[in-house]
């Protein structure tokens, strides 16, 4: 076994859930418009939230599977870049749909009048529709490149179905994506500083609120710090978005990097740190705490293991450049 | 014109050689790691205190903020021994750069600012929170701005400079 990291075998491990993940998603959503419930909602953008975070490292393991099988025998290149491409477009919609998804969260936890239908819900509506179209393309586009027996339209990679030719139209050719984003230094240099400054703004906030929960400045109360937290999401949307920019544009320079897995191992715990937060009740029990009130200890746990993972992000994230290439896999 | 031959005597050195060629994990990289968490502490309170009196999440009560000054300094301090450190590694590619001097002042007016901010916003307890922010707002301003330029001053450390090493 040469083999420390078996790409094609994560990327098809992971790639189904955020497919039928937005599928159940919306079913669950548009439900909850006929029965006005709110707790179906609720769980529906949960639902969208987790998925956009989840469709990451499908996304970044897809140049690592395609290293591993484009030379296999019957293996089209042509229908890998429509694949990536299509995924490409997802990943897009799918963001989306994550980020408007956390803001209609963020604001019915503020007041009840978010609770009305608003243009940020039809927004989610209209994406997720679109993000789970788009899913389904990625997920037949993949299913062409190595299940010959489904029934392969063309080998070629071209298109049959009219609809499929106008979304074709949309989605971007990876390798010309890539060379725009290392054409120019300048677009570089300013990406990886829109991504330092991200980290700035996210680090500060959500430190602030997590060393409160651990004992730091009582007099504040909780409640108070929790208004930081759309900064937060700004901050953590900025270094998404230039996190997978900087990714799509070098992407054989990440894939076989050690660090830069374990730092999206550490975000994907860091999503599951904040669904504990939210939905254990933790919040609950420190949100109605006045100034000078101590935390309990769940809330603690919680407050203590997410700066413990962002250090592991920001660690992680520098010990990218040095220790490239580390990872052993079979080409 | 060569530089100045001084920074050739730095990069000769055994320390500055040390920290740039080592395959140890505490040479360049660990060093460089440290400077990413002073700046997250430094400048993370800064956007904190700065947001507040700029109108964010109002419900903060603002004397309390001034426990944050603890931790930008701690920032600051890690900052000013790790950056040292990185200039002994590399002092060609730093002193003989322009930004770096730009970055040094920027980091110095955000540092005044940041002075400024403690002693007369939360200097005097006296001060109701309508005055904190009407003397503050203009401060935070500026130190989200310098904050922000001294970042993009430093990254830019890595696409601008002239020589990487002492020219042979």
């Amino acid at each position: 076994m040469g083999s420390l990291m078996n790409f094609p075998e994560l990327h098809l491990l992971l790639n189904h859930f955020p497919i039928i993940g937005t599928i159940i998603g919306l079913g669950l959503f548009v439900i909850s418009l006929g029965g006005k419930s709110q707790d179906l909602r609720r769980a529906s953008l949960i639902i969208f939230s987790a998925m956009a975070l989840l469709a990451l490292p499908v996304f970044f393991s897809g140049p690592g599977a395609e290293g591993a099988i484009k030379k296999l025998p019957g293996v089209s290149e042509a229908l890998i870049e429509r694949h990536h491409g299509a995924a490409m477009l997802a990943l897009l919609f799918m963001e989306m749909t994550g980020a408007l998804s956390l803001v209609e969260l963020w604001k019915s936890h503020e007041g009840p009048r978010a609770a009305h239908w608003n243009w940020n819900l039809s927004a989610v509506l209209l994406l997720s529709i679109v993000t789970a179209g788009l899913m389904a393309r990625v997920g037949n586009t993949g299913g062409d490149i190595r299940h010959p027996e489904i029934g392969v339209r063309n080998a070629d990679g071209a298109e049959t179905t009219t609809i499929s030719r106008i979304v074709r139209r949309f989605e971007p050719s990876a390798d010309g994506f890539a060379e725009l984003m290392t054409t120019s230094k300048w677009w570089w240099a300013f990406m990886m500083d829109m991504h330092f400054v991200g980290l700035a703004v996210l680090i500060g906030t959500v430190g602030m609120l997590d060393l409160r929960m651990l004992g730091f400045a009582r007099q504040i109360p909780i409640a108070a710090l929790h208004g930081l937290i759309p900064w937060a999401m700004a901050g953590f949307a900025l270094n998404l978005v230039t996190g997978v920019l900087a990714f799509t544009g070098m992407s054989q320079y990440y894939t076989y990097d050690w660090a830069f897995w374990f730092k999206m191992l550490a975000i994907l715990l860091l999503g599951l740190n904040v669904a504990a937060f939210y939905l254990t009740g933790a919040f609950e029990s420190v949100e109605s705490m006045g100034p000078g009130e101590n935390a309990p200890l769940l809330a603690k746990l919680i407050a203590g293991s997410s700066l413990l993972l962002w250090i592991a992000v920001i660690t992680l994230g520098r010990y990218i450049q040095p220790y490239s290439d580390t990872i052993t896999v079979h080409k | 014109m060569a530089p100045p031959l001084f920074l050739q005597a730095i990069e000769d050195t055994g320390f500055s050689t040390w920290l740039r060629e080592s395959e140890s994990p505490f040479a360049f990289y660990f060093i460089l790691l440290f400077h990413t968490f002073g700046l997250a502490l430094l400048v993370g309170a800064n956007v904190v205190v700065d947001l507040r009196l700029l109108g964010v999440a109002r419900a903060i009560p603002l004397a309390p903020l001034q426990r944050l000054f603890r931790p930008m300094w701690a920032g600051f301090t890690i900052n000013a021994v790790t950056g040292i450190l990185l200039v002994i590694a590399y002092p060609t590619k730093s002193l003989t750069n322009l930004d770096f001097y730009i970055k040094l002042a920027l980091i110095g007016i955000a540092l005044w600012v940041m002075q400024r901010l403690n002693k007369r916003v939360f200097g005097d307890p006296a001060l109701s929170e309508e005055e904190m922010i009407s003397r503050g707002a203009r401060l935070a301003k500026w130190s989200l701005i310098l904050w922000f330029g001294a970042i993009t001053a430093g990254r830019l450390l890595a696409y601008t400079y002239k020589y990487l090493t002492y020219p042979s």
